[in-house]
């Protein structure tokens, strides 16, 4: 298990909630030993609280949310509003090489933890802060998560159904998607690290990864003074590209997206009907996209009344973009997924096996897997602390009693 | 992103130039290859050459470019590699120390490792769209794909940060390896509780029903839009106290914030006239003023004129050639002894060819021309 690409990092873990957990799953994921510092001492981890509870039964261990976004790393429990718990992270970080937190602005700094102590007591140490807003601005202190961050950063207000208001997105993607850009600058200071000997501080904004994902959007006012429009799932330049109603219930779907005449003309023969590829409405793209409404409305004649596999089939044989829309269920079943080994199945202590997301990358020379399932709260508080503080049971067990090792 | 990090990137285009040269968004709307928003988004701080990789004479120049490269990164298709000299297992062999990133919608193994995938199929295929918009009244309308091109943009940041990985491992071992990376999987990963909905309490889910907890919604104020929300009790208090403590906050209805959840409709009619008396971004900074999580429905204007971004340095000038200045969103992430910098614009199409080829590659001037007139580079 050592040829991992980031194999012998040590990661001190302070996150919580989403965004930052998810960033250090992809540390483990490539490698790294994850210490995650927990507490039962306040509900910090909300994500042990919250459904769904492996087969609806509450419980911290149970919660898929936890063990989906923390698989692979370790769990302690320290309580960090006593001091003795700060010294032990402050020993800790001696034998780390990453601290990362997304707790909001300056929290690290009151805890006495932040990253002007800890680089006098590891120099080369890496640390990320993933906060909403940053650690500077004039809205540094503001409340952040993922729904408002979508909402900031124009993502509502650019999505939403043609001609309506603006929509949400579903998920609380600014979430996730800072973890990841999070992880990403993790790699370049390791880097740095490998190369200079030098550690560095860096200060991570949730709005402004966001705001990364928005270049189509904000270069259209910079650029032509003007708002981008709600388009649905129209796109700018390309039509038919739409989600059409498949047969059966409410939930099922095909999307279809057409990007060249060659794509057209197979998608035209698919239906069955090779005479629309050149009806003088759609012959170009430019007139597909003048006239999309009625396109969309003689491809949902032929949709509707099909099965959404069998239409997907169809047009990528034929070379042409198209599938179902997929549930949760859906993609658990998914043969290509399933073929791929995309899923994890590790024995979880308190849960048994479960499916999980995987690593949704394959590297050849350093193939990397999920090592274990996410931790029950505080199993590795006793090893990790024997082994890299070389505390003696007794010890331990004395910082328990006293309400610090919870 | 890798470019921004200091490395010296050389973007290889086709003759006919890369796609997004056609997307715009275009100053005055006007097409131009060298004056797409998107494309320079994606390409400042980088060079550009132009080989075609469908020619033995193409493939040569990247073979050439190769032996001084140590990361490669593309997004062809994986049906489509073995034509453009790009298929992992062959230039592994051809360069042991290469790093080599490939994207692509499905992977490159697996039955629908050939599947073509556009931003909103593949959104489809990874689960998103279907959760989307949420809580929706209207099962007539379809799955909702988010604006702009995230799916794509995923595997181009999982690409950058496993790309980094295999570098360190590098930097230890001296062993190069290649990364397939899949759009459809980076997606699905990133869906919240999505999938174990499924797999921990066997829920399907939707982008119709309820919320879990309320206030959640979208409402309009005297001048603009914003998103309510408030997560935790102790918020929602602080929310009621901004309101003037209403008689209505105290019925039953409204209890918790599940019941607040299921009750959204009648909560949202009631708390709607207060907010409509309000200015978006000083409600904004009053709800935030007590830590009550609200959030502006910001349109762009109100972006590039946010003070807090202005004040980080957020959006940063660009000399565009042709366009002028144009401001970017600048690094979401600040490196305290690394800070970025824009160094370079984005490059027109072939501008470093000769650069690149002759003067760096040792390729003679007339060798140059020749492939020029062939339609090669």
């Amino acid at each position: 298990m050592a040829n991992l690409p980031i194999s012998g990092v040590r990661v001190l873990d302070f996150t919580w909630a989403w965004a930052g957990p998810f960033c250090t799953m992809q540390l483990a994921h490539l490698g790294a030993e994850v210490i995650r510092v927990e507490t039962t001492a306040r509900p910090a981890c909300v994500t042990r609280l919250i459904p769904p509870f492996a087969d609806d039964i509450p419980g911290p261990n149970r919660a898929g949310y936890f063990n989906q976004y923390n698989q692979g790393k370790k769990s302690i429990l320290l309580n960090l509003t006593r001091p003795e718990s700060i010294d032990i992270a402050c020993q800790l970080v001696k034998h780390c090489d990453i601290v990362a937190d997304n707790f909001a602005a300056g929290v690290m700094d009151k805890l006495g933890l932040g990253y002007a102590k800890l680089r006098t007591i590891k120099p080369d140490i890496i640390m990320i802060s993933m906060s909403g807003y940053g650690q500077t601005g004039p809205f540094k202190g503001f409340v952040g998560y993922g729904p408002p961050a979508s909402a900031a950063s124009g993502m509502f207000f650019t999505t939403g159904y043609e001609g309506g208001e603006p929509g949400e997105i579903g998920v609380s993607y600014p979430d996730p998607n800072a973890g990841i850009f999070g992880a990403f600058a993790l790699m370049a200071a390791l880097t740095h690290r490998a190369l200079t000997g030098e550690g560095q501080y860096i200060d991570q904004s949730q709005f402004e990864t966001a705001l990364a994902l928005m270049p189509e959007g904000l270069l259209e006012y910079e650029l032509n003074h003007r708002e981008p429009e709600r388009h649905g799932n129209h796109d700018p330049v390309m039509a038919p590209h739409e989600c059409y109603k498949a047969a059966g219930d409410d939930e099922k779907w095909v999307s279809i997206a057409v990007g060249s005449e060659e794509e057209w003309r197979a998608l035209c023969r698919v239906m069955g009907n090779p005479g629309l590829a050149d009806d003088p409405r759609f012959k170009t793209a430019a007139l597909r996209k003048r006239n999309e409404a009625a396109l969309d409305e003689i491809i949902t004649a032929w949709t509707r009344t099909r099965d959404r596999w069998e239409t997907a089939k169809a047009l990528q044989e034929a070379g042409v973009a198209a599938f179902p829309s997929m549930s949760n269920k859906d993609l658990a079943e998914d043969p290509h997924l399933n073929a791929r080994g995309y899923f994890t199945m590790l024995e979880h202590p308190e849960v048994g096996r479960r499916q999980h997301a995987g690593i949704p990358w394959k590297m050849s020379g350093t193939p990397c897997e999920v090592r274990s399932p996410a931790p029950l709260r505080g199993a590795d508080t006793e090893a990790v602390l024997k082994s890299l503080l070389g505390m003696t049971l007794d010890q331990i067990e004395h910082l328990r009693k006293s309400g610090v090792l919870i | 992103m890798i470019a921004d990090l200091g490395a010296e990137v050389i973007k290889v285009e086709p003759p006919g130039g890369d796609l997004t040269r056609r997307r715009g968004p275009f100053p005055e709307d006007k097409a131009d290859p060298e004056k797409s928003g998107i494309f320079i988004y994606l390409n400042a701080n980088k060079r550009g050459v132009v080989a075609d990789l469908k020619r033995p004479e193409g493939r040569e120049l990247l073979h050439r470019l190769l032996a001084g490269a140590d990361i490669l990164i593309h997004n062809v298709a994986p049906g489509e590699r073995a034509a453009q000299g790009l298929e992992s297992a062959a230039l592994r062999a051809a360069f042991p120390k290469l790093i080599i990133a490939a994207i692509s919608p499905f992977g490159e193994t697996g039955p629908y490792a050939n599947w073509r995938g556009y931003e909103l199929t593949l959104s489809n295929a990874a689960g998103w769209a279907t959760l989307s918009p949420g809580a929706s009244p209207y099962p007539e309308l379809p799955p909702l794909k988010c604006f702009g091109s995230q799916c794509e943009f995923q595997g181009g940041i999982h690409a950058a940060m496993v790309a980094l990985a295999a570098y360190m491992h590098r930097l230890k071992t001296g062993e190069g390896q290649s990364i397939d990376v899949s759009e459809q999987e980076a997606v699905a990963a990133m869906l919240e509780m999505n999938f174990m909905h499924w797999t921990y309490a066997h829920r399907e889910t939707s982008r119709l029903g309820s919320r879990l907890l309320g206030p959640w919604f979208i409402s309009d104020t005297a001048d603009g839009k914003i998103f309510a929300l408030a997560v935790e009790e102790d918020q929602w208090k602080r929310l009621v106290e901004l309101m003037g403590n209403p008689e209505w906050a105290n019925d039953e209805l409204f209890k918790d914030r599940i019941a607040r959840g299921q009750n959204q409709d009648a909560l949202k009619a009631l708390m709607g006239e207060w907010l409509s008396q309000w200015k978006t971004q000083e409600l904004y900074r009053a709800a935030q003023e007590k830590r009550v999580p609200f959030a502006p429905i910001n349109t762009m204007r109100d972006l590039y004129e946010n003070e807090h971004l202005a004040e980080r340095q957020f959006f940063t000038t660009l000399e565009q050639p042709g366009i002028g200045g144009v401001k970017l969103p600048g690094m979401p992430s600040k490196y305290g002894a690394t800070p970025w910098a824009l160094r370079r614009p984005a490059p027109k199409l072939g501008e470093h060819t000769e650069e690149v080829f002759c003067g760096e590659l040792g390729i003679l001037r007339e060798r140059l021309n020749e492939l020029r007139k062939a339609g090669v580079a």
